[in-house]
């Protein structure tokens, strides 16, 4: 009869967080040995893994490579079981080329691709568990898996979702928030500098309160970029210690 | 005992212009350096220079073939216009994946450069040393160059599968069936020698 | 903060699916209660809303001081016992909440209201977030059990958590259920619990709460009672089966106001049979109310009924005696005719009821001291109710409200209860209440969440507002109203312009900048719909401050407006057209006749004057053209009140005149609604709210064409052009007041002007105006419809910014399917506030004889309007008990003919009006014919009804 109601009087969600509040974010670097770099991310239920090879050498048609920096190729899928009901998804579906293409936009603003001409950056992410916030988690994932595999950048990039729902702006999305078709804006940010790297809306806000949505999508992205500067210290002191002995 | 280290992450504001110079792993922003890795801080100081300040990763990070860059490669083909190779070090820092690089007939050796034929310079398997002379362009890879003394074959087998001695410049010989091969051989420096 | 999470897994039918859900628990949620220091730390430092010392009504039960906690069908069933002011310190659990969304919105909303409430103590608690009260589903449970766990959870917390309290006295939960189990699961569990009935009858000071509770019989009771009625409902299932497989249909039942043992249903969806399907008595009816959606099943052809003509009011007092009901259901079919038999049916099961609060009055049980009485709604269709009350003696002539709480399959009534007393039965406050009731008209004061988005004041204009508005102040603008208008929508101006030109005016109040889509107030404005003007009371469909200050346009202060400014020459041709937000400061506020006055009277000559003149003259003009191309002028007699100021009766009556000043503003009113309309179907084709009036169809006016003929005029119909030029010459010289009732009559074939949504429609034509496409601009502070196109407009010209439901067609559709409801709903209360005042004045009066004029001849009977009263009432010239008087309707002239005089439309007649207060619930004006006298009848037996109680006039256009 009466439709979920995400926002409650009390100002508790459907999960029990409040409106700007994070889901729990769990995350480990350097997962995989082959891989230059590899990084696995928990955002509640959105479950990641994202691997990052290079720079090396362009692969494929050579006419790709870029004179002047490098190119970063990125690869975005979602695992067959990543979602409720089970889906073969093949390679190049419009939702996950469309993925694909903001990773790839993400991450050129941030990888100093300057520093590696003529070469081919290569970020491959993977859905493994689907509950809102894909882009945002994937793009988490894929900092990490980056800066594990020590390729430079300007900074990090922290992407987080907010939405609008009764008036007030909602940190975060979950699955059953998102899917309730209300207004969503997923932003990524360069924290230190406070840039934005992508920015995109689905469904229609009015223009007032997009300021609101897109300072609650920051400050959400600032607490993200804590939690990662902290699992990066912690990864990188591990490292240390261990080549120190 | 060594001072803690000091640990930083991209983004990571580490010193101003005037503080320090931008080393490896860094880079500059609006006056201030700034780490581009996540590693250790690590301050050089030359006398009377600024320090540089560079960030370094247990493991190197990966480096890529640049123009002016001593190579170590193998050669995978030849034909009588150039040989191809395979990048395998770049000075003595080893790839972890492999670039390829072509080294054009012209490219062989200073002087004579006309009458270079590359069969007579290179076998395929041969390891050479090579510098880079350019990135290459739409079509081709990197350009490399043997064109000094210091550079050509450094190890190459003989078709009886033993390893050649060098004998001169031009000439390498089997020390099993004592058989002579044409090469453009190297004069090693020893710094190479350890590889 | 978060401290631990857990998983729920659910499935959902068809596929099965694993559905993970996360579900975050906090220790941060506060208890709520005002002496505890622990809580309320959190970062979102809430007030607590229990108070310390709970200062509720004492009860006999629990003496000590005490918070309650009801579950959830106690919340469901028992809300309007909560919403007593005398139950405070309630803890709602979210538990509870969720349930009581589920399963009702109207109280779920009723209950958000009184949370809302800070001097009710309602706290609303989030048991399900918080670490100590969650509780997983176990295996074999099903959720309704869980749910009652959890609540006796929370209650074990709530009692631990306060007993930690530095309380000299510590607080009590008391749990509220009505569920046997339950109840006995928590005393085990060592907690407080009662039934809601036990803690209201435990209340010292407020024995009369007792009547409101709501009887929920426990089940094992109505088998004790025996005899069955009504045969089983189907499960919604098995309903829903039948619908698909055709073997039931689908409709809302509609019960027959004449006769309570007959009804129809209209059944849903394009089956062209079958359409409207037949229930004849007790059984087959089987419980249904007026306006619920049920399923019926069709009975055999030969079972089938035609519809009666007999009028049957249920007036049993005894509620078991139903030995005669069979009887009354033979009466009904004894007067089979075979041709008018119609599908008929029985109803096998409800598929939603509609049940809302009834208006009506107590009959009272003829045993002394019963507990158990009667209720006799107003409206006819509704049945009788039983409720059971112990304040019998002091309801008895009230208008009491009145909810149904179930219908039990043995009983003949359905069981209600108590919920609010209205007044005593003819005064003039309970009356209002009741038409506003029954016309579903809301009424309630604007609740806190609608107030709080009011501008704060002092309000003044802004920097940013001047900076996005044209500063207009300069013009001099008035605005002109009838008298004692206090919500002013508009206002005028008129100069020369340097080429010689002239500028016209109308700004129109700004309403859509303080009332932002989507907010509470919006919402609020949109179901209201309308300001509703009754004779002696205003119901805003805007709160006080935006209605009669900041929006009305008062003269000599600075108010926002929105602008539709022309440039026309002096032949009224508009050369050019402007929209505008702007700021305005109108000069004067006149009434018409000031107006009027100060255009007439030759020595004023300041700037006002000189463009009302301005405005006069342009107005004129506009009006011929429109005339020239059809607009129809026509009228309908309206009366306003004369109310004494101290008393507020009516004392006299007098019918609306009007002067040029009148046509002038309502002139400018409509060439600004059409230029708006213009614009926005310019701009949003797709979703611009219109307006329109259909043309009737020809057969509306053969009663026109009729009546005419028979005094020699000819009234051609077939374009609203010719209609309007036949109408203006039809006049007698002997007979002055034709033309008049000429017109009244064309009013009543006219179809109803209704919104609509343009990208839903094609046909946009307004009739009465003659105008290809029209809208409502002109009136936002009492129309939600002129909001809607403010906002499109300001779109428009850029002005403001768009929101996806303006956009939405499907929105805007459903949108203007409510205005057109409330517009009609506030017509009919309006009408039904005029009959009652006009009864409040015949009752000072007493008998008054009165000319009439005969508007329509029936079969049995006369229509006649007093012109000097606006008063229509119908003569009837049968009565029962009496000797029938020989009537023959001549259907072609048509005329009556009643024993040897006959009355034609249009005649002048003498009639005498008096009060009939027999019943008291529907009191009546009677009217008796006086001249010409019929032989053999006297003035007494010709009575009338002119039917003033509070169901909607009768439509009066014929179908």
């Amino acid at each position: 009869m009466a439709g979920l109601e995400l926002l409650s009087d009390e100002g508790y969600r459907v999960d029990g967080r409040r409106a700007g509040e994070l889901r729990k974010v769990r995350a480990r670097m350097g997962v995989f040995a082959q891989a230059d770099g590899s990084a696995y991310i928990e955002q509640g239920n959105t479950k990641v893994l994202a691997v990052v090879y290079g720079p090396h050498e362009m692969r494929g048609s050579r006419s790709k490579a870029l004179h002047d920096r490098a190119l970063v190729n990125c690869q975005y899928s979602m695992a067959t079981f990543s979602t409720g009901e089970r889906k073969r998804r093949p390679h190049g579906d419009r939702k996950s080329s469309e993925m694909t293409l903001h990773l790839k936009q993400t991450f050129e603003a941030a990888i100093l691709t300057q520093l590696y001409p003529r070469s081919q950056i290569d970020i491959y992410v993977q859905v493994l568990q689907a509950d809102g916030g894909n882009y945002c988690a994937s793009v988490n994932a894929a900092t990490l898996a980056t800066i594990d595999a020590g390729i430079p950048m300007r900074d990090y990039v922290c992407a987080s979702s907010a939405g609008f729902i009764e008036d007030t702006p909602l940190a975060d999305l979950n699955y059953v928030e998102e899917a309730a078709g209300g207004p969503q804006v997923a932003l990524a940010l360069l924290p230190k500098s406070d840039q934005i790297a992508l920015l995109e809306m689905n469904s229609r806000l009015h223009e007032d309160h997009l300021d609101q949505v897109i300072e609650a999508a920051i400050k959400a992205c600032k607490d993200i970029y804590t939690v990662l500067d902290q699992v990066v210290r912690e990864h990188v002191h591990e490292v240390t210690t261990l080549l120190g002995e | 005992m060594a001072p803690p280290v000091r640990c930083c992450v991209p983004g990571e504001r580490l010193c101003s212009l005037e503080e320090g110079a931008a080393g490896s792993g860094t880079y500059t922003r609006h006056g201030y350096v700034c780490a581009s890795l996540a590693g250790c801080l690590l301050k050089t100081s030359e006398d009377g220079a600024l320090p540089v300040v560079s960030v370094v990763r247990d493991a190197e990070s990966q480096l890529l073939p640049d123009v002016g860059a001593v190579v170590t490669c193998k050669v995978c083909s030849i034909n009588s216009r150039f040989a191809k190779v395979h990048i395998l070090y770049i000075g003595s820092t080893p790839l972890k994946s492999t670039f390829r690089g072509t080294i054009r007939r012209e490219d062989i050796r200073a002087t004579e450069k006309d009458k270079v034929e590359v069969y007579k310079s290179f076998r395929p398997g041969d390891i050479v040393l090579a510098k880079v002379i350019s990135l290459g362009d739409m079509q081709s890879n990197y350009l490399l160059s043997t064109a000094e003394n210091e550079l050509g074959v450094v190890v190459a087998h003989s078709e009886a599968g033993a390893q050649m001695v060098p004998i001169s410049w031009c000439e390498m010989q089997c020390p099993r069936t004592h058989s002579k091969e044409l090469r453009k051989v190297a004069r090693v420096q020893p710094e190479f020698l350890q590889t | 903060m978060l401290t631990s999470r857990t998983f729920l897994k659910r499935t959902r039918a068809g596929s099965v699916m694993k559905v993970v859900r996360e579900h975050y628990l906090r220790e941060d949620i506060a208890c709520g209660a005002a002496a505890c220091e622990r809580c309320g730390e959190g970062e979102q430092p809430c007030e607590p809303r229990l108070e310390a010392q709970p200062s509720g009504a004492a009860s006999s039960l629990c003496p000590a001081p005490h918070y309650l906690l009801p579950d959830t069908n106690v919340l469901l069933h028992q809300i309007d016992i909560l919403e007593d002011p005398v139950i405070t310190n309630v803890i709602v659990l979210q538990t509870v909440l969720q349930e009581v969304r589920k399963r009702s919105a109207p109280v779920y909303k009723r209950i958000r209201d009184v949370i809302a409430k800070p001097e009710k103590h309602f706290y609303s608690f989030t048991n399900e977030h918080h670490r100590q009260t969650y509780i997983e589903q176990e295996q074999g449970e099903t959720s309704n059990d869980r749910n009652d766990r959890a609540i006796r959870m929370a209650v074990k917390w709530y009692d631990e958590h306060l007993k930690k309290l530095n309380n000299e006295e510590t607080i009590q939960v008391i749990l509220l259920t009505n569920d046997r189990s339950n109840k006995e699961k928590a005393v085990e569990e060592g907690l407080t619990a009662y039934t809601c009935e036990e803690y209201i009858k435990s209340l010292i000071a407020n024995p009369d709460l007792v009547d409101r509770l709501a009887s929920v019989s426990d089940e094992g009771k109505d088998i004790e009672s025996g005899r069955i009625i009504f045969s089983e409902h189907l499960p919604l299932s098995k309903l829903q089966q039948g619908i698909k497989s055709g073997v039931y249909l689908q409709g809302t039942f509609r019960a027959n106001r004449e006769n309570y043992l007959e009804a129809t249903v209209w059944v849903h969806g394009d089956a062209e049979e079958n359409k409207e399907i037949i229930i004849q008595g007790l059984k087959n009816l089987n419980r249904a109310v007026h306006e619920d959606i049920v399923a019926v099943e069709l009975l055999a052809k030969d079972e089938w009924v035609a519809p009666s003509s007999v009028v049957l009011q249920d007036e049993g007092q005894n509620e078991d005696d139903d030995e005669n009901e069979e009887e009354k259901e033979n009466i009904l079919k004894s007067s089979i005719n075979k041709n008018m038999l119609r599908p008929s049916g029985r109803v096998v099961g409800i598929i939603k009821r509609n049940w809302r609060p009834f208006c009506g009055m107590l009959s009272k049980s003829h045993i002394k001291e019963a507990r158990r009485h009667l209720f006799t709604p107003a409206d006819r269709r509704i049945p009788r109710i039983r409720i059971e009350t112990r304040q019998a003696s002091t309801l008895e002539g009230q208008r009491i409200i009145v909810a149904i709480d179930g219908w039990p399959r043995n009983s003949r009534y359905p069981n209600g209860h108590f919920v609010k007393n209205l007044g005593t039965a003819g005064d003039k406050e309970t009356e209002t209440e009741v038409l506003l009731l029954e016309h579903d008209v809301p009424h309630q004061p604007f609740s806190q969440a609608v107030l709080n988005f009011l501008p704060k004041m002092p309000w003044s204009i802004t920097e940013e507002d001047m900076k996005v508005r044209e500063d207009l102040r300069y013009l001099c603008v008035c605005s002109v109203d009838p008298p004692g208008c206090t919500d002013i929508d508009d206002a005028l101006h008129c100069r020369e312009l340097e080429n010689g030109n002239l500028e016209a005016g109308v700004h129109i109040a700004d309403v859509s900048h303080f009332i932002r889509p989507g907010n509470a107030l919006d919402q609020e404005s949109a179901k209201r719909g309308t300001t509703v003007y009754l004779c002696e009371k205003r119901i805003d469909m805007v709160p006080e401050l935006l209605s009669s200050n900041l929006c009305s346009l008062r003269s000599n202060v600075d108010r926002l407006a929105f602008s539709c400014i022309w440039e026309m020459n002096h032949n009224a041709e508009i050369l050019k057209t402007r929209f505008t937000k702007s700021v305005i400061n109108s000069k004067a506020s006149l009434t018409y006749a000031e107006a009027q006055m100060r255009i007439d009277s030759a020595s004023m000559k300041d700037n006002i004057t000189t463009s009302l003149r301005g405005l006069n003259k342009l107005a004129k003009l506009l009006k011929k053209r429109r005339i020239d191309n059809g607009a129809l002028t026509l009228s309908s007699p309206e009366v306003r009140f004369h109310i004494d100021s101290e008393t507020h009766d009516p004392i006299d009556l007098q019918t609306k005149e009007l002067k040029e000043t009148n046509s002038m503003v309502e002139e400018f009113m409509l060439l600004a609604n059409i230029s708006v309309a213009k614009k926005i179907h310019e701009e949003f084709s797709e979703h611009a709210l219109l307006r329109k009036h259909p043309a009737p169809p020809p057969s509306n006016y053969d009663i026109l064409v009729k009546a005419a003929r028979s005094k020699n005029l000819e009234i051609k119909t077939d374009s609203a052009k010719a209609l309007a030029d036949t109408l203006d010459k039809a006049e007698s010289p002997d007979f002055p007041y034709l033309n008049t009732l000429l017109r009244i009559l064309a009013t009543r074939c006219m179809m109803q002007a209704v919104y609509f949504c343009s990208g839903m429609d094609n046909d946009f034509h307004h009739y009465g105006l003659a105008s290809p496409i029209y809208t409502h601009f002109t009136s936002p502070i009492r129309r939600y419809a002129d909001i809607i196109v403010h906002r499109l407009l300001a779109v428009a010209i850029g002005a403001d910014g768009t929101y996806p439901e303006l956009t939405d067609k499907h929105k805007l559709a459903d949108l203007c399917k409510n205005l057109n409801y409330r517009h009609k709903m506030a017509q009919y209360a309006q009408r039904a506030s005029v009959a009652f005042h006009t009864q409040l004045f015949f009752k000072n009066k007493g008998v008054v004889n009165e000319e009439a004029y005969i508007l329509f001849v029936r079969k049995n009977a006369i229509v006649v309007l007093i012109p000097k009263y606006g008063l229509e009432g119908t003569v009837f010239f049968e009565e029962k008990d009496k000797p029938k008087p020989k009537l023959s309707y001549n259907d072609e002239v048509p005329s009556l003919t009643v024993e040897k005089t006959t009355f034609y439309v249009f005649d002048k007649v003498k009639v005498n009006i008096v009060l009939d207060a027999s019943n008291i619930q529907h009191q009546k004006i009677r009217m008796g014919l006086l001249e010409p006298k019929i032989l053999e009848s006297g003035v007494p037996n010709q009575t009338t009804e002119l039917s003033t109680n509070n169901e909607p006039a009768k439509k009066k256009t014929k179908k």
